[in-house]
């Protein structure tokens, strides 16, 4: 249940000092592209907050979010978010279990009617009356419809629960929709990735809380401090693209040399996320670092992009066919092919945008 | 020093990026010493190889401040060669950089007292006096 007494007031009680608040808040105006001044704000917005009621339902999902979000390490300044939300529902982390459960979730949203968030991971299945998924006797679409009624605010992880992910990948036998095609009267927030990267759900969390306002959004929905920019273009093996210097197999002399990984199928010119920036697992690295290209897994629809392992050129019968010979024209062609890229995304999303709606008619 | 999160083939390179940041720090420092505006950068939002970050690192140096504190995870404050241009290096998961920034600054306001926990002390130490005296 949500605490009556601010943030600043429950951890002082325990021993956190401001100095903590303040270290809190420089990491996370880091991580949302907020200039270090507005730490002080954040960290005063946070001590003032009260301690958010989240409940989270799990749809058709694979974990993998909750995995990502709970990743395994020593408590540290990333894990505060923890002490700053009160985790009322969420079936795989929570004690109770079976009615005692269901009753948490009803409690929770009765005693913060308003104000409450409801987080989901996984899609939403509608076809045959959305039986392919149920929790506690009733679909998914029943209990995502009657928990979000008084919620303040969906945050939507994943790219299941955002774009209706890989249930609703060709053929989507369960007719799986991303939660924006149930949930039409509330601020969604979309925070895709297969799974998201931490921070962009805790950042996001903290900045709710820190503000009360729902940060500044793509045309998806999704927070731009975190999807504003593509991997392609904070890629550390951006200046092999611009001077056409390309691996052509995952054995070849320009995998070794950690060329651009463009034409052995790379999604990072068509991807928005952070990847490059923020990195996974601490920070340690992300695939382009690790030697395999960007799946594109916080786009709409792509599972159904045409191959993991086909450059964007063919993969999608795109005219961006003639980018592959930027292998040999260099930045030039480099920059119209990222102008093309763009391009080419903004089709793929307006034709994902309608696919999973169509299908689950 | 070696940063924690870098590809491999970047850390070696130095891009020039340092001496670009350290222009920006002595155009924040004149401002301090004419009109006492701090200013601050958040290193982890720019493209710093390891290279750079080491070279802007020695290019400031260390002056006579040196501390380190224990906040949900270690971090370092120092103040540089430069009066008044303090290196702030927080630590996350594992002694990971989390962040990093520079502040130029006459003290970071993460090093002062905060008020509330000024009175929250004051509180402990009134009733660790009682409970002495009883």
């Amino acid at each position: 249940m949500s605490d009556k007494k601010t943030l600043g007031e429950m951890l002082t009680e325990r021993g956190v000092s401001r100095r903590t608040f303040l270290k809190y808040a420089s990491y996370t105006a880091s991580i949302l592209a907020l200039p270090p001044t507005a730490a002080t704000a954040i960290a005063q917005g946070i001590a003032n907050a009260r301690r958010q009621s989240v409940i989270w339902l799990s749809f058709q999902e694979c974990t993998g979010c909750t995995e990502s979000i709970t990743r395994a390490h020593t408590p540290s300044i990333e894990d505060l978010i923890f002490d700053f939300i009160s985790l009322d529902y969420h079936h795989t982390l929570m004690n109770a279990s079976g009615h005692l459960a269901e009753e948490a979730r009803l409690q929770a949203m009765a005693d913060n009617a308003g104000e409450y968030i409801v987080i989901v991971d996984g899609s939403v299945p509608l076809k045959d009356d959305g039986i392919y998924s149920t929790i506690a006797g009733i679909t998914n679409l029943q209990m995502l419809q009657e928990t979000v009624k008084d919620a303040f605010a969906v945050i939507a992880v994943g790219s299941c629960a955002t774009f209706g992910g890989i249930p609703g990948a060709h053929p989507n036998p369960t007719g799986a929709v991303p939660v924006s095609e149930i949930v039409t009267d509330k601020p969604i927030i979309n925070i895709s990735g297969c799974p998201p990267i931490p921070e962009a759900m805790t950042g996001t969390i903290a900045y709710l809380l820190s503000f009360g306002s729902i940060p500044e959004l793509d045309e998806l929905g999704r927070p731009k401090a975190f999807y504003g920019e593509a991997i392609h273009d904070r890629c550390y093996r951006r200046p092999f693209y611009e001077r056409g210097m390309f691996a052509r197999s995952f054995d070849d002399e320009g995998a070794r040399q950690g060329w651009c990984l463009y034409e052995v199928g790379c999604k990072g010119p068509v991807t928005y996320n952070a990847c490059a920036t923020l990195k996974w697992n601490g920070g340690v690295s992300f695939p382009i670092q690790s030697g395999h290209g960007c799946l594109g897994c916080s786009e709409p629809n792509f599972w159904d992009m045409g191959g993991f392992y086909k450059p964007l050129s063919t993969a999608t019968g795109d005219p961006l066919k003639w980018a592959g010979g930027a292998a040999v024209a260099g930045a030039a062609i480099g920059a119209a092919s990222a102008v093309l890229a763009r391009t080419k995304r903004n089709k793929a999303i307006k034709a994902g945008a309608r696919k999973p709606s169509q299908e689950a008619k | 020093m070696q940063r924690d999160n870098a590809a491999p083939c970047l850390s070696e390179r130095a891009t020039g990026m340092a001496l670009s940041v350290l222009a920006e720090i002595s155009r924040m420092l004149e401002t301090l010493a004419d009109s006492g505006e701090p200013g601050f950068i958040d290193l982890r939002s720019l493209p710093l190889s390891d290279a750079d970050r080491a070279q802007l690192e020695a290019l400031l140096g260390r002056g006579e401040v040196q501390l380190e504190l224990e906040l949900a995870g270690a971090s370092e404050v120092w103040e540089t060669s430069y009066s008044g241009v303090w290196w702030t290096r927080h630590r996350g998961a594992g002694g990971k950089i989390a962040t990093e920034e520079i502040s130029v600054c006459r003290i970071p306001e993460l090093l002062l007292s905060h008020p509330v926990d000024i009175e929250a002390a004051a509180g402990r130490l009134r009733q660790e006096l009682e409970t002495t005296h009883v």
